[in-house]
């Protein structure tokens, strides 16, 4: 118990001593009789001595923030997204969204209409009418879908 | 003249404005309101960091910290005080600055060197003691180097740092007297 309080006697001195150093009313250590308390007290004050409270010049602190701005404006122009993502980002470029989509639908359309063989071929474009190739439109759009994806994930 | 004292009062109400609202400024569009943030936080950020560096890295290690929250002040939620976060986060690049220093097989501190001395304007002897100290500290266990650097860097009163801990303040000065104890002891090393 008298250890105990004797230990925290020490505490509050030892607290109460950097209170007062920190605040600029330099205590001598050497004054104090407990060898413990007086080494800690020196330690504090060596502390203190290497980092004395300087206040950042204004200066410094204004060269600091220029110099962080230009950074962080360079680490933004470097992550700029790729070329795909750029024409693939609908949200801010519906043009391209619009213009991709009304590309798909000629495509299709296209792709359905059966070719004319000219001339004299009418039975056999009878025959093939509302024939076209439903694999090419399906691969076609596949790889539209595909470059689609790929671009998301770059 | 109208604008310009709107301008003013805008300011000065930002500057007296909490973290938590700057926060959500910059949140909705305002990237200016990181300035005010960055004026408020930088001292003891810079403080902290002169502690436990080198001398010739405290600008950078300052810089890479402030850039790290700059990205990543969109996804703060505000779970903790915008100061304890960027406490951490100076912590994490602190200690990344001394992992990258151990990959690249450098000694943990910054040699002592004339240029270095020119550079601080010390003079050798100090920036030894300088060296001395911060090795000191960074030998130190986390719990007792953090209650040192709240106290003399960050120049946190002892009640603050009982709060923030979570523990009482005769816990935090029997905490503080086993930190300097710890400190002498390696410095007698």
């Amino acid at each position: 118990m008298k250890q105990s309080d004797e230990n925290n006697e020490i505490d509050n001195q030892l607290a109460d001593f950097t209170d007062r150093l920190l605040k600029g009313r330099t205590e001598d250590p050497a004054s104090i009789s407990d060898e413990e308390l007086l080494s800690l007290e020196r330690t504090i004050v060596r502390l203190t001595d290497t980092f004395p409270s300087e206040p950042l010049e204004d200066a410094k602190v204004k060269q600091m923030l220029v110099r962080l701005k230009a950074r962080a404006k360079r680490e933004d122009e470097q992550v700029k997204p790729s070329f795909w993502k750029r024409i693939f980002d609908f949200q801010s470029n519906p043009q391209v969204g619009l213009l991709i989509g009304a590309a798909m639908i000629v495509i299709l359309v296209l792709i359905s209409i059966p070719i004319s063989s000219g001339p004299g071929s009418s039975l056999s474009g009878a025959a093939d009418a509302g024939g076209g190739n439903p694999y090419i439109a399906l691969g076609l759009m596949g790889i539209l879908f595909i470059i689609y994806w790929v671009s998301r994930r770059k | 003249m109208t604008t310009k004292y709107m301008q003013n009062t805008s300011t000065t109400s930002l500057q007296d404005a909490s973290d938590e609202f700057l926060i959500q400024k910059f949140k909705e569009g305002g990237k200016e309101v990181f300035d005010v943030l960055y004026h408020r936080h930088l001292p003891k950020v810079y403080k902290r960091v002169r502690y436990v560096i080198p001398e010739s890295d405290v600008e950078d290690v300052t810089q890479e910290i402030f850039i790290a929250a700059l990205k990543s002040l969109p996804s703060f939620r505000g779970d903790s005080q915008f100061a304890t976060w960027l406490r951490t986060l100076t912590n994490h690049k602190v200690a990344e600055f001394y992992r990258k220093r151990t990959r690249k097989q450098e000694p943990r501190l910054a040699p002592l060197s004339d240029a270095a001395a020119k550079v601080t304007g010390s003079t050798s002897q100090s920036l030894e003691e300088h060296i001395y100290l911060q090795k000191a500290l960074q030998n130190l266990p986390e719990n007792y180097r953090e209650v040192i650097l709240l106290r003399f860097a960050e120049d946190m009163q002892f009640n603050e740092i009982a709060e923030l801990m979570t523990q009482n303040l005769e816990a935090t000065k029997s905490l503080f007297r086993r930190a300097i104890t710890a400190l002498r002891n390696q410095l007698e090393q």
